[in-house]
């Protein structure tokens, strides 16, 4: 084999390879935006930035509380499960399409109202980290952050992100088992699919948001903590996860586990591709085209039926 | 004598001064009745004559939401419901079938069922249940596994009769069971039901066919722009009284 063969191959695999582990991230932002938006009609415009304040409190309990980087997720994850709980219950649910078709309103109204009240979230959280944290990078402290595992000479992956890929698999299997082997799972899909006829079933639909909404954010604190471990973040980088998390709902197809999954990789790979070849700058661009290309050909995405 | 408690031996349903409104709209007036354990009432009516919403009043959904409400009193085994949520009244033991069937349409037949049993005082005996769901119904246990929507509507209808039955309720209601299915598939329906009645459930039916409402019934209503306009046993009415209620019509040499 020519020495230039072999480094091309070597570019291409060492592309797949770190592009399928920040898929398995990629599909953990995006699994709780498709939940929510699967169960209730609602797109979160603050998923993004619910995403930074969990890499946030993880940065805060690893340097002021000692506690291991890992054993964040200990806090954290509880904490934003009961966040994502009390903001569908007391906040949320009143401005849902149900609410709002419940008061007489348009279900337009009630499309909208969600998503200017999340909107409205997304700002208020980016200046409420800005004004505690200032505007600073900011990052996890951990060993692992360039630690590498060799698979041959060349090619090697990042130990980091192949623990959170292990993580963000484990969790989609979870999140699947969950909603296909429980009674709350069950009920979830029941009330994404006939709320009125849920209610016969006696499931109390408001609850049912409510732990939508938990699982939701608990899963986006993973990827908060995966974010801030793995590279630097500031207050306002929300949105830029909430655009990953379009990007990968658009390419997979919404309602589907694996759809995320796939999703998520193709986009990873895609940009880290395009990085290789064409230099950073070239990363989002090609994630777009992807996601163009796939509005094109198949506008309801690749999982979905 | 019994060493059992007495069973409550007022009614089971007792209905009074009961009106349902859409905005100002009043789609009920003044309905009154009761149902005793055992009984079938079949409630027969043209579109709009306010059948569903009777059912709808009665299993809280007209209370949902501030679009409709009602006025009146529903007692079910002694005990005030109107004010009780939807999700309070199946777990006091109420189950409504509703118009047009409207499965979960991503779960399978199973899914269905179980979430049917979704109430905590069903899930302890959830298995037994579903088997004998699919005894009642042996197609259901072919087709287990099979997404809802790619059924037939007969098949559909028997899963929302299933997953009404689930929950153990003590009262069925049953909207609009034969709407867009073809006859003999019907007549299977409704051998169903006199086989659930069997087993001792009490039912409301709603049903557009006027013979098989009379056949299946131990009372019939007929109801007229949101009114009990004849109330009677299926023995004591000819078809021609049934119908001219039905068309709000005076016959020739009658009454």
């Amino acid at each position: 084999m020519s020495e230039d063969l072999y480094w091309s191959l070597i570019d291409i695999a060492n592309g797949l390879l770190s592009g399928t582990m920040l898929g398995g991230y990629y599909a953990i932002i995006s699994l709780g935006l498709a939940l929510v938006f699967g169960v209730m009609r609602l797109v979160n415009l603050a998923h993004g930035d619910w995403l930074i304040v969990a890499a946030y409190i993880a940065a805060v309990i690893v340097q002021f509380l000692g506690f291991p980087p890992f054993a964040s997720l200990i806090v954290v994850v509880p904490a934003m499960f009961a966040i994502g709980y009390a903001l569908q219950r007391y906040v949320l649910n009143r401005v849902s399409v149900q609410a709002m078709e419940e008061k007489g309103m348009s279900s337009g109204f009630g499309l909208m109202s969600p998503i200017l009240v999340t909107f409205g979230m997304s700002i208020v959280l980016a200046h409420a980290l800005l004004g505690i944290f200032a505007s600073d990078a900011t990052v996890i402290k951990n060993a692992l952050s360039y630690s590498a595992i060799r698979l041959t000479q060349d090619l090697s992956i990042s130990t980091l992100r192949l623990i959170f890929f292990g993580i963000a698999g484990a969790i989609l299997v979870c999140v699947h088992l969950f909603l296909h082997r429980t009674h709350a799972g069950r009920a979830i899909r029941a009330a994404s699919d006939d709320p009125e006829v849920a209610s016969l079933m006696g499931m109390r639909t408001e609850r049912i948001y409510a732990l939508a909404s938990a699982i939701s954010l608990a899963v986006a604190g993973v990827a908060g903590v995966a974010v801030g471990m793995s590279r630097t973040f500031q207050p306002f980088d929300g949105p830029q996860f909430l655009l990953i998390a379009f990007g990968v709902v658009i390419v997979g197809g919404l309602g589907s586990i694996a759809g995320s999954l796939v999703g998520g990789v193709l986009l990873g790979i895609t940009q880290v591709l395009a990085g290789t070849y064409f230099g950073p700058s070239a990363q989002l661009v090609a994630g777009y085209m992807l996601i163009l290309f796939v509005l094109a050909v198949r506008p309801q995405g690749l999982f979905s039926r | 004598m019994s060493i059992l408690a007495p069973e409550d031996d007022g009614p089971l349903l007792r209905v009074a001064g009961l009106s349902a409104y859409y905005g100002e709209l009043r789609a009920l007036t003044n309905i009154g009745f009761e149902i005793e354990r055992g009984e079938i009432l079949s409630i027969i009516g043209a579109n709009g004559a306010g059948k569903t919403t009777l059912l709808k009043s009665l299993v809280g959904l007209m209370s949902r939401g501030r679009l409709s409400r009602i006025e009146g009193r529903i007692e079910f085994e002694g005990r005030a419901i109107e004010n009780l949520s939807t999700e309070d009244i199946v777990n006091a033991g109420m189950a409504l079938v509703p118009e047009g069937r409207r499965l979960f349409s991503r779960l399978s037949v199973q899914e269905n069922l179980m979430a049917g049993a979704y109430l905590p005082r069903c899930r302890g005996t959830l298995k037994e249940r579903l088997d004998e769901i699919f005894a009642l119904f042996p197609v259901l246990a072919e087709r287990r596994r099979q997404i809802v929507s790619q059924m037939s509507g007969g098949e559909q209808q028997m899963v929302a009769i299933g997953r009404a039955l689930m929950s153990s309720p003590t009262l069925i209601l049953f909207d609009e069971l034969s709407l867009g299915l073809a006859p003999s598939v019907v007549d299977d329906i409704y051998r169903k039901v006199r086989q659930i009645h069997e087993l001792g459930a009490t039912a409301i039916v709603i049903e557009q066919d006027m013979k098989r409402a009379l056949r299946v019934a131990s009372h019939v209503f007929v109801m007229l722009e949101g009114h009990v306009v004849l109330e009677a046993r299926p023995e004591d009415v000819t078809e021609e009284q049934v119908s001219a209620a039905y068309f709000g019509t005076e016959i020739e040499g009658f009454g």
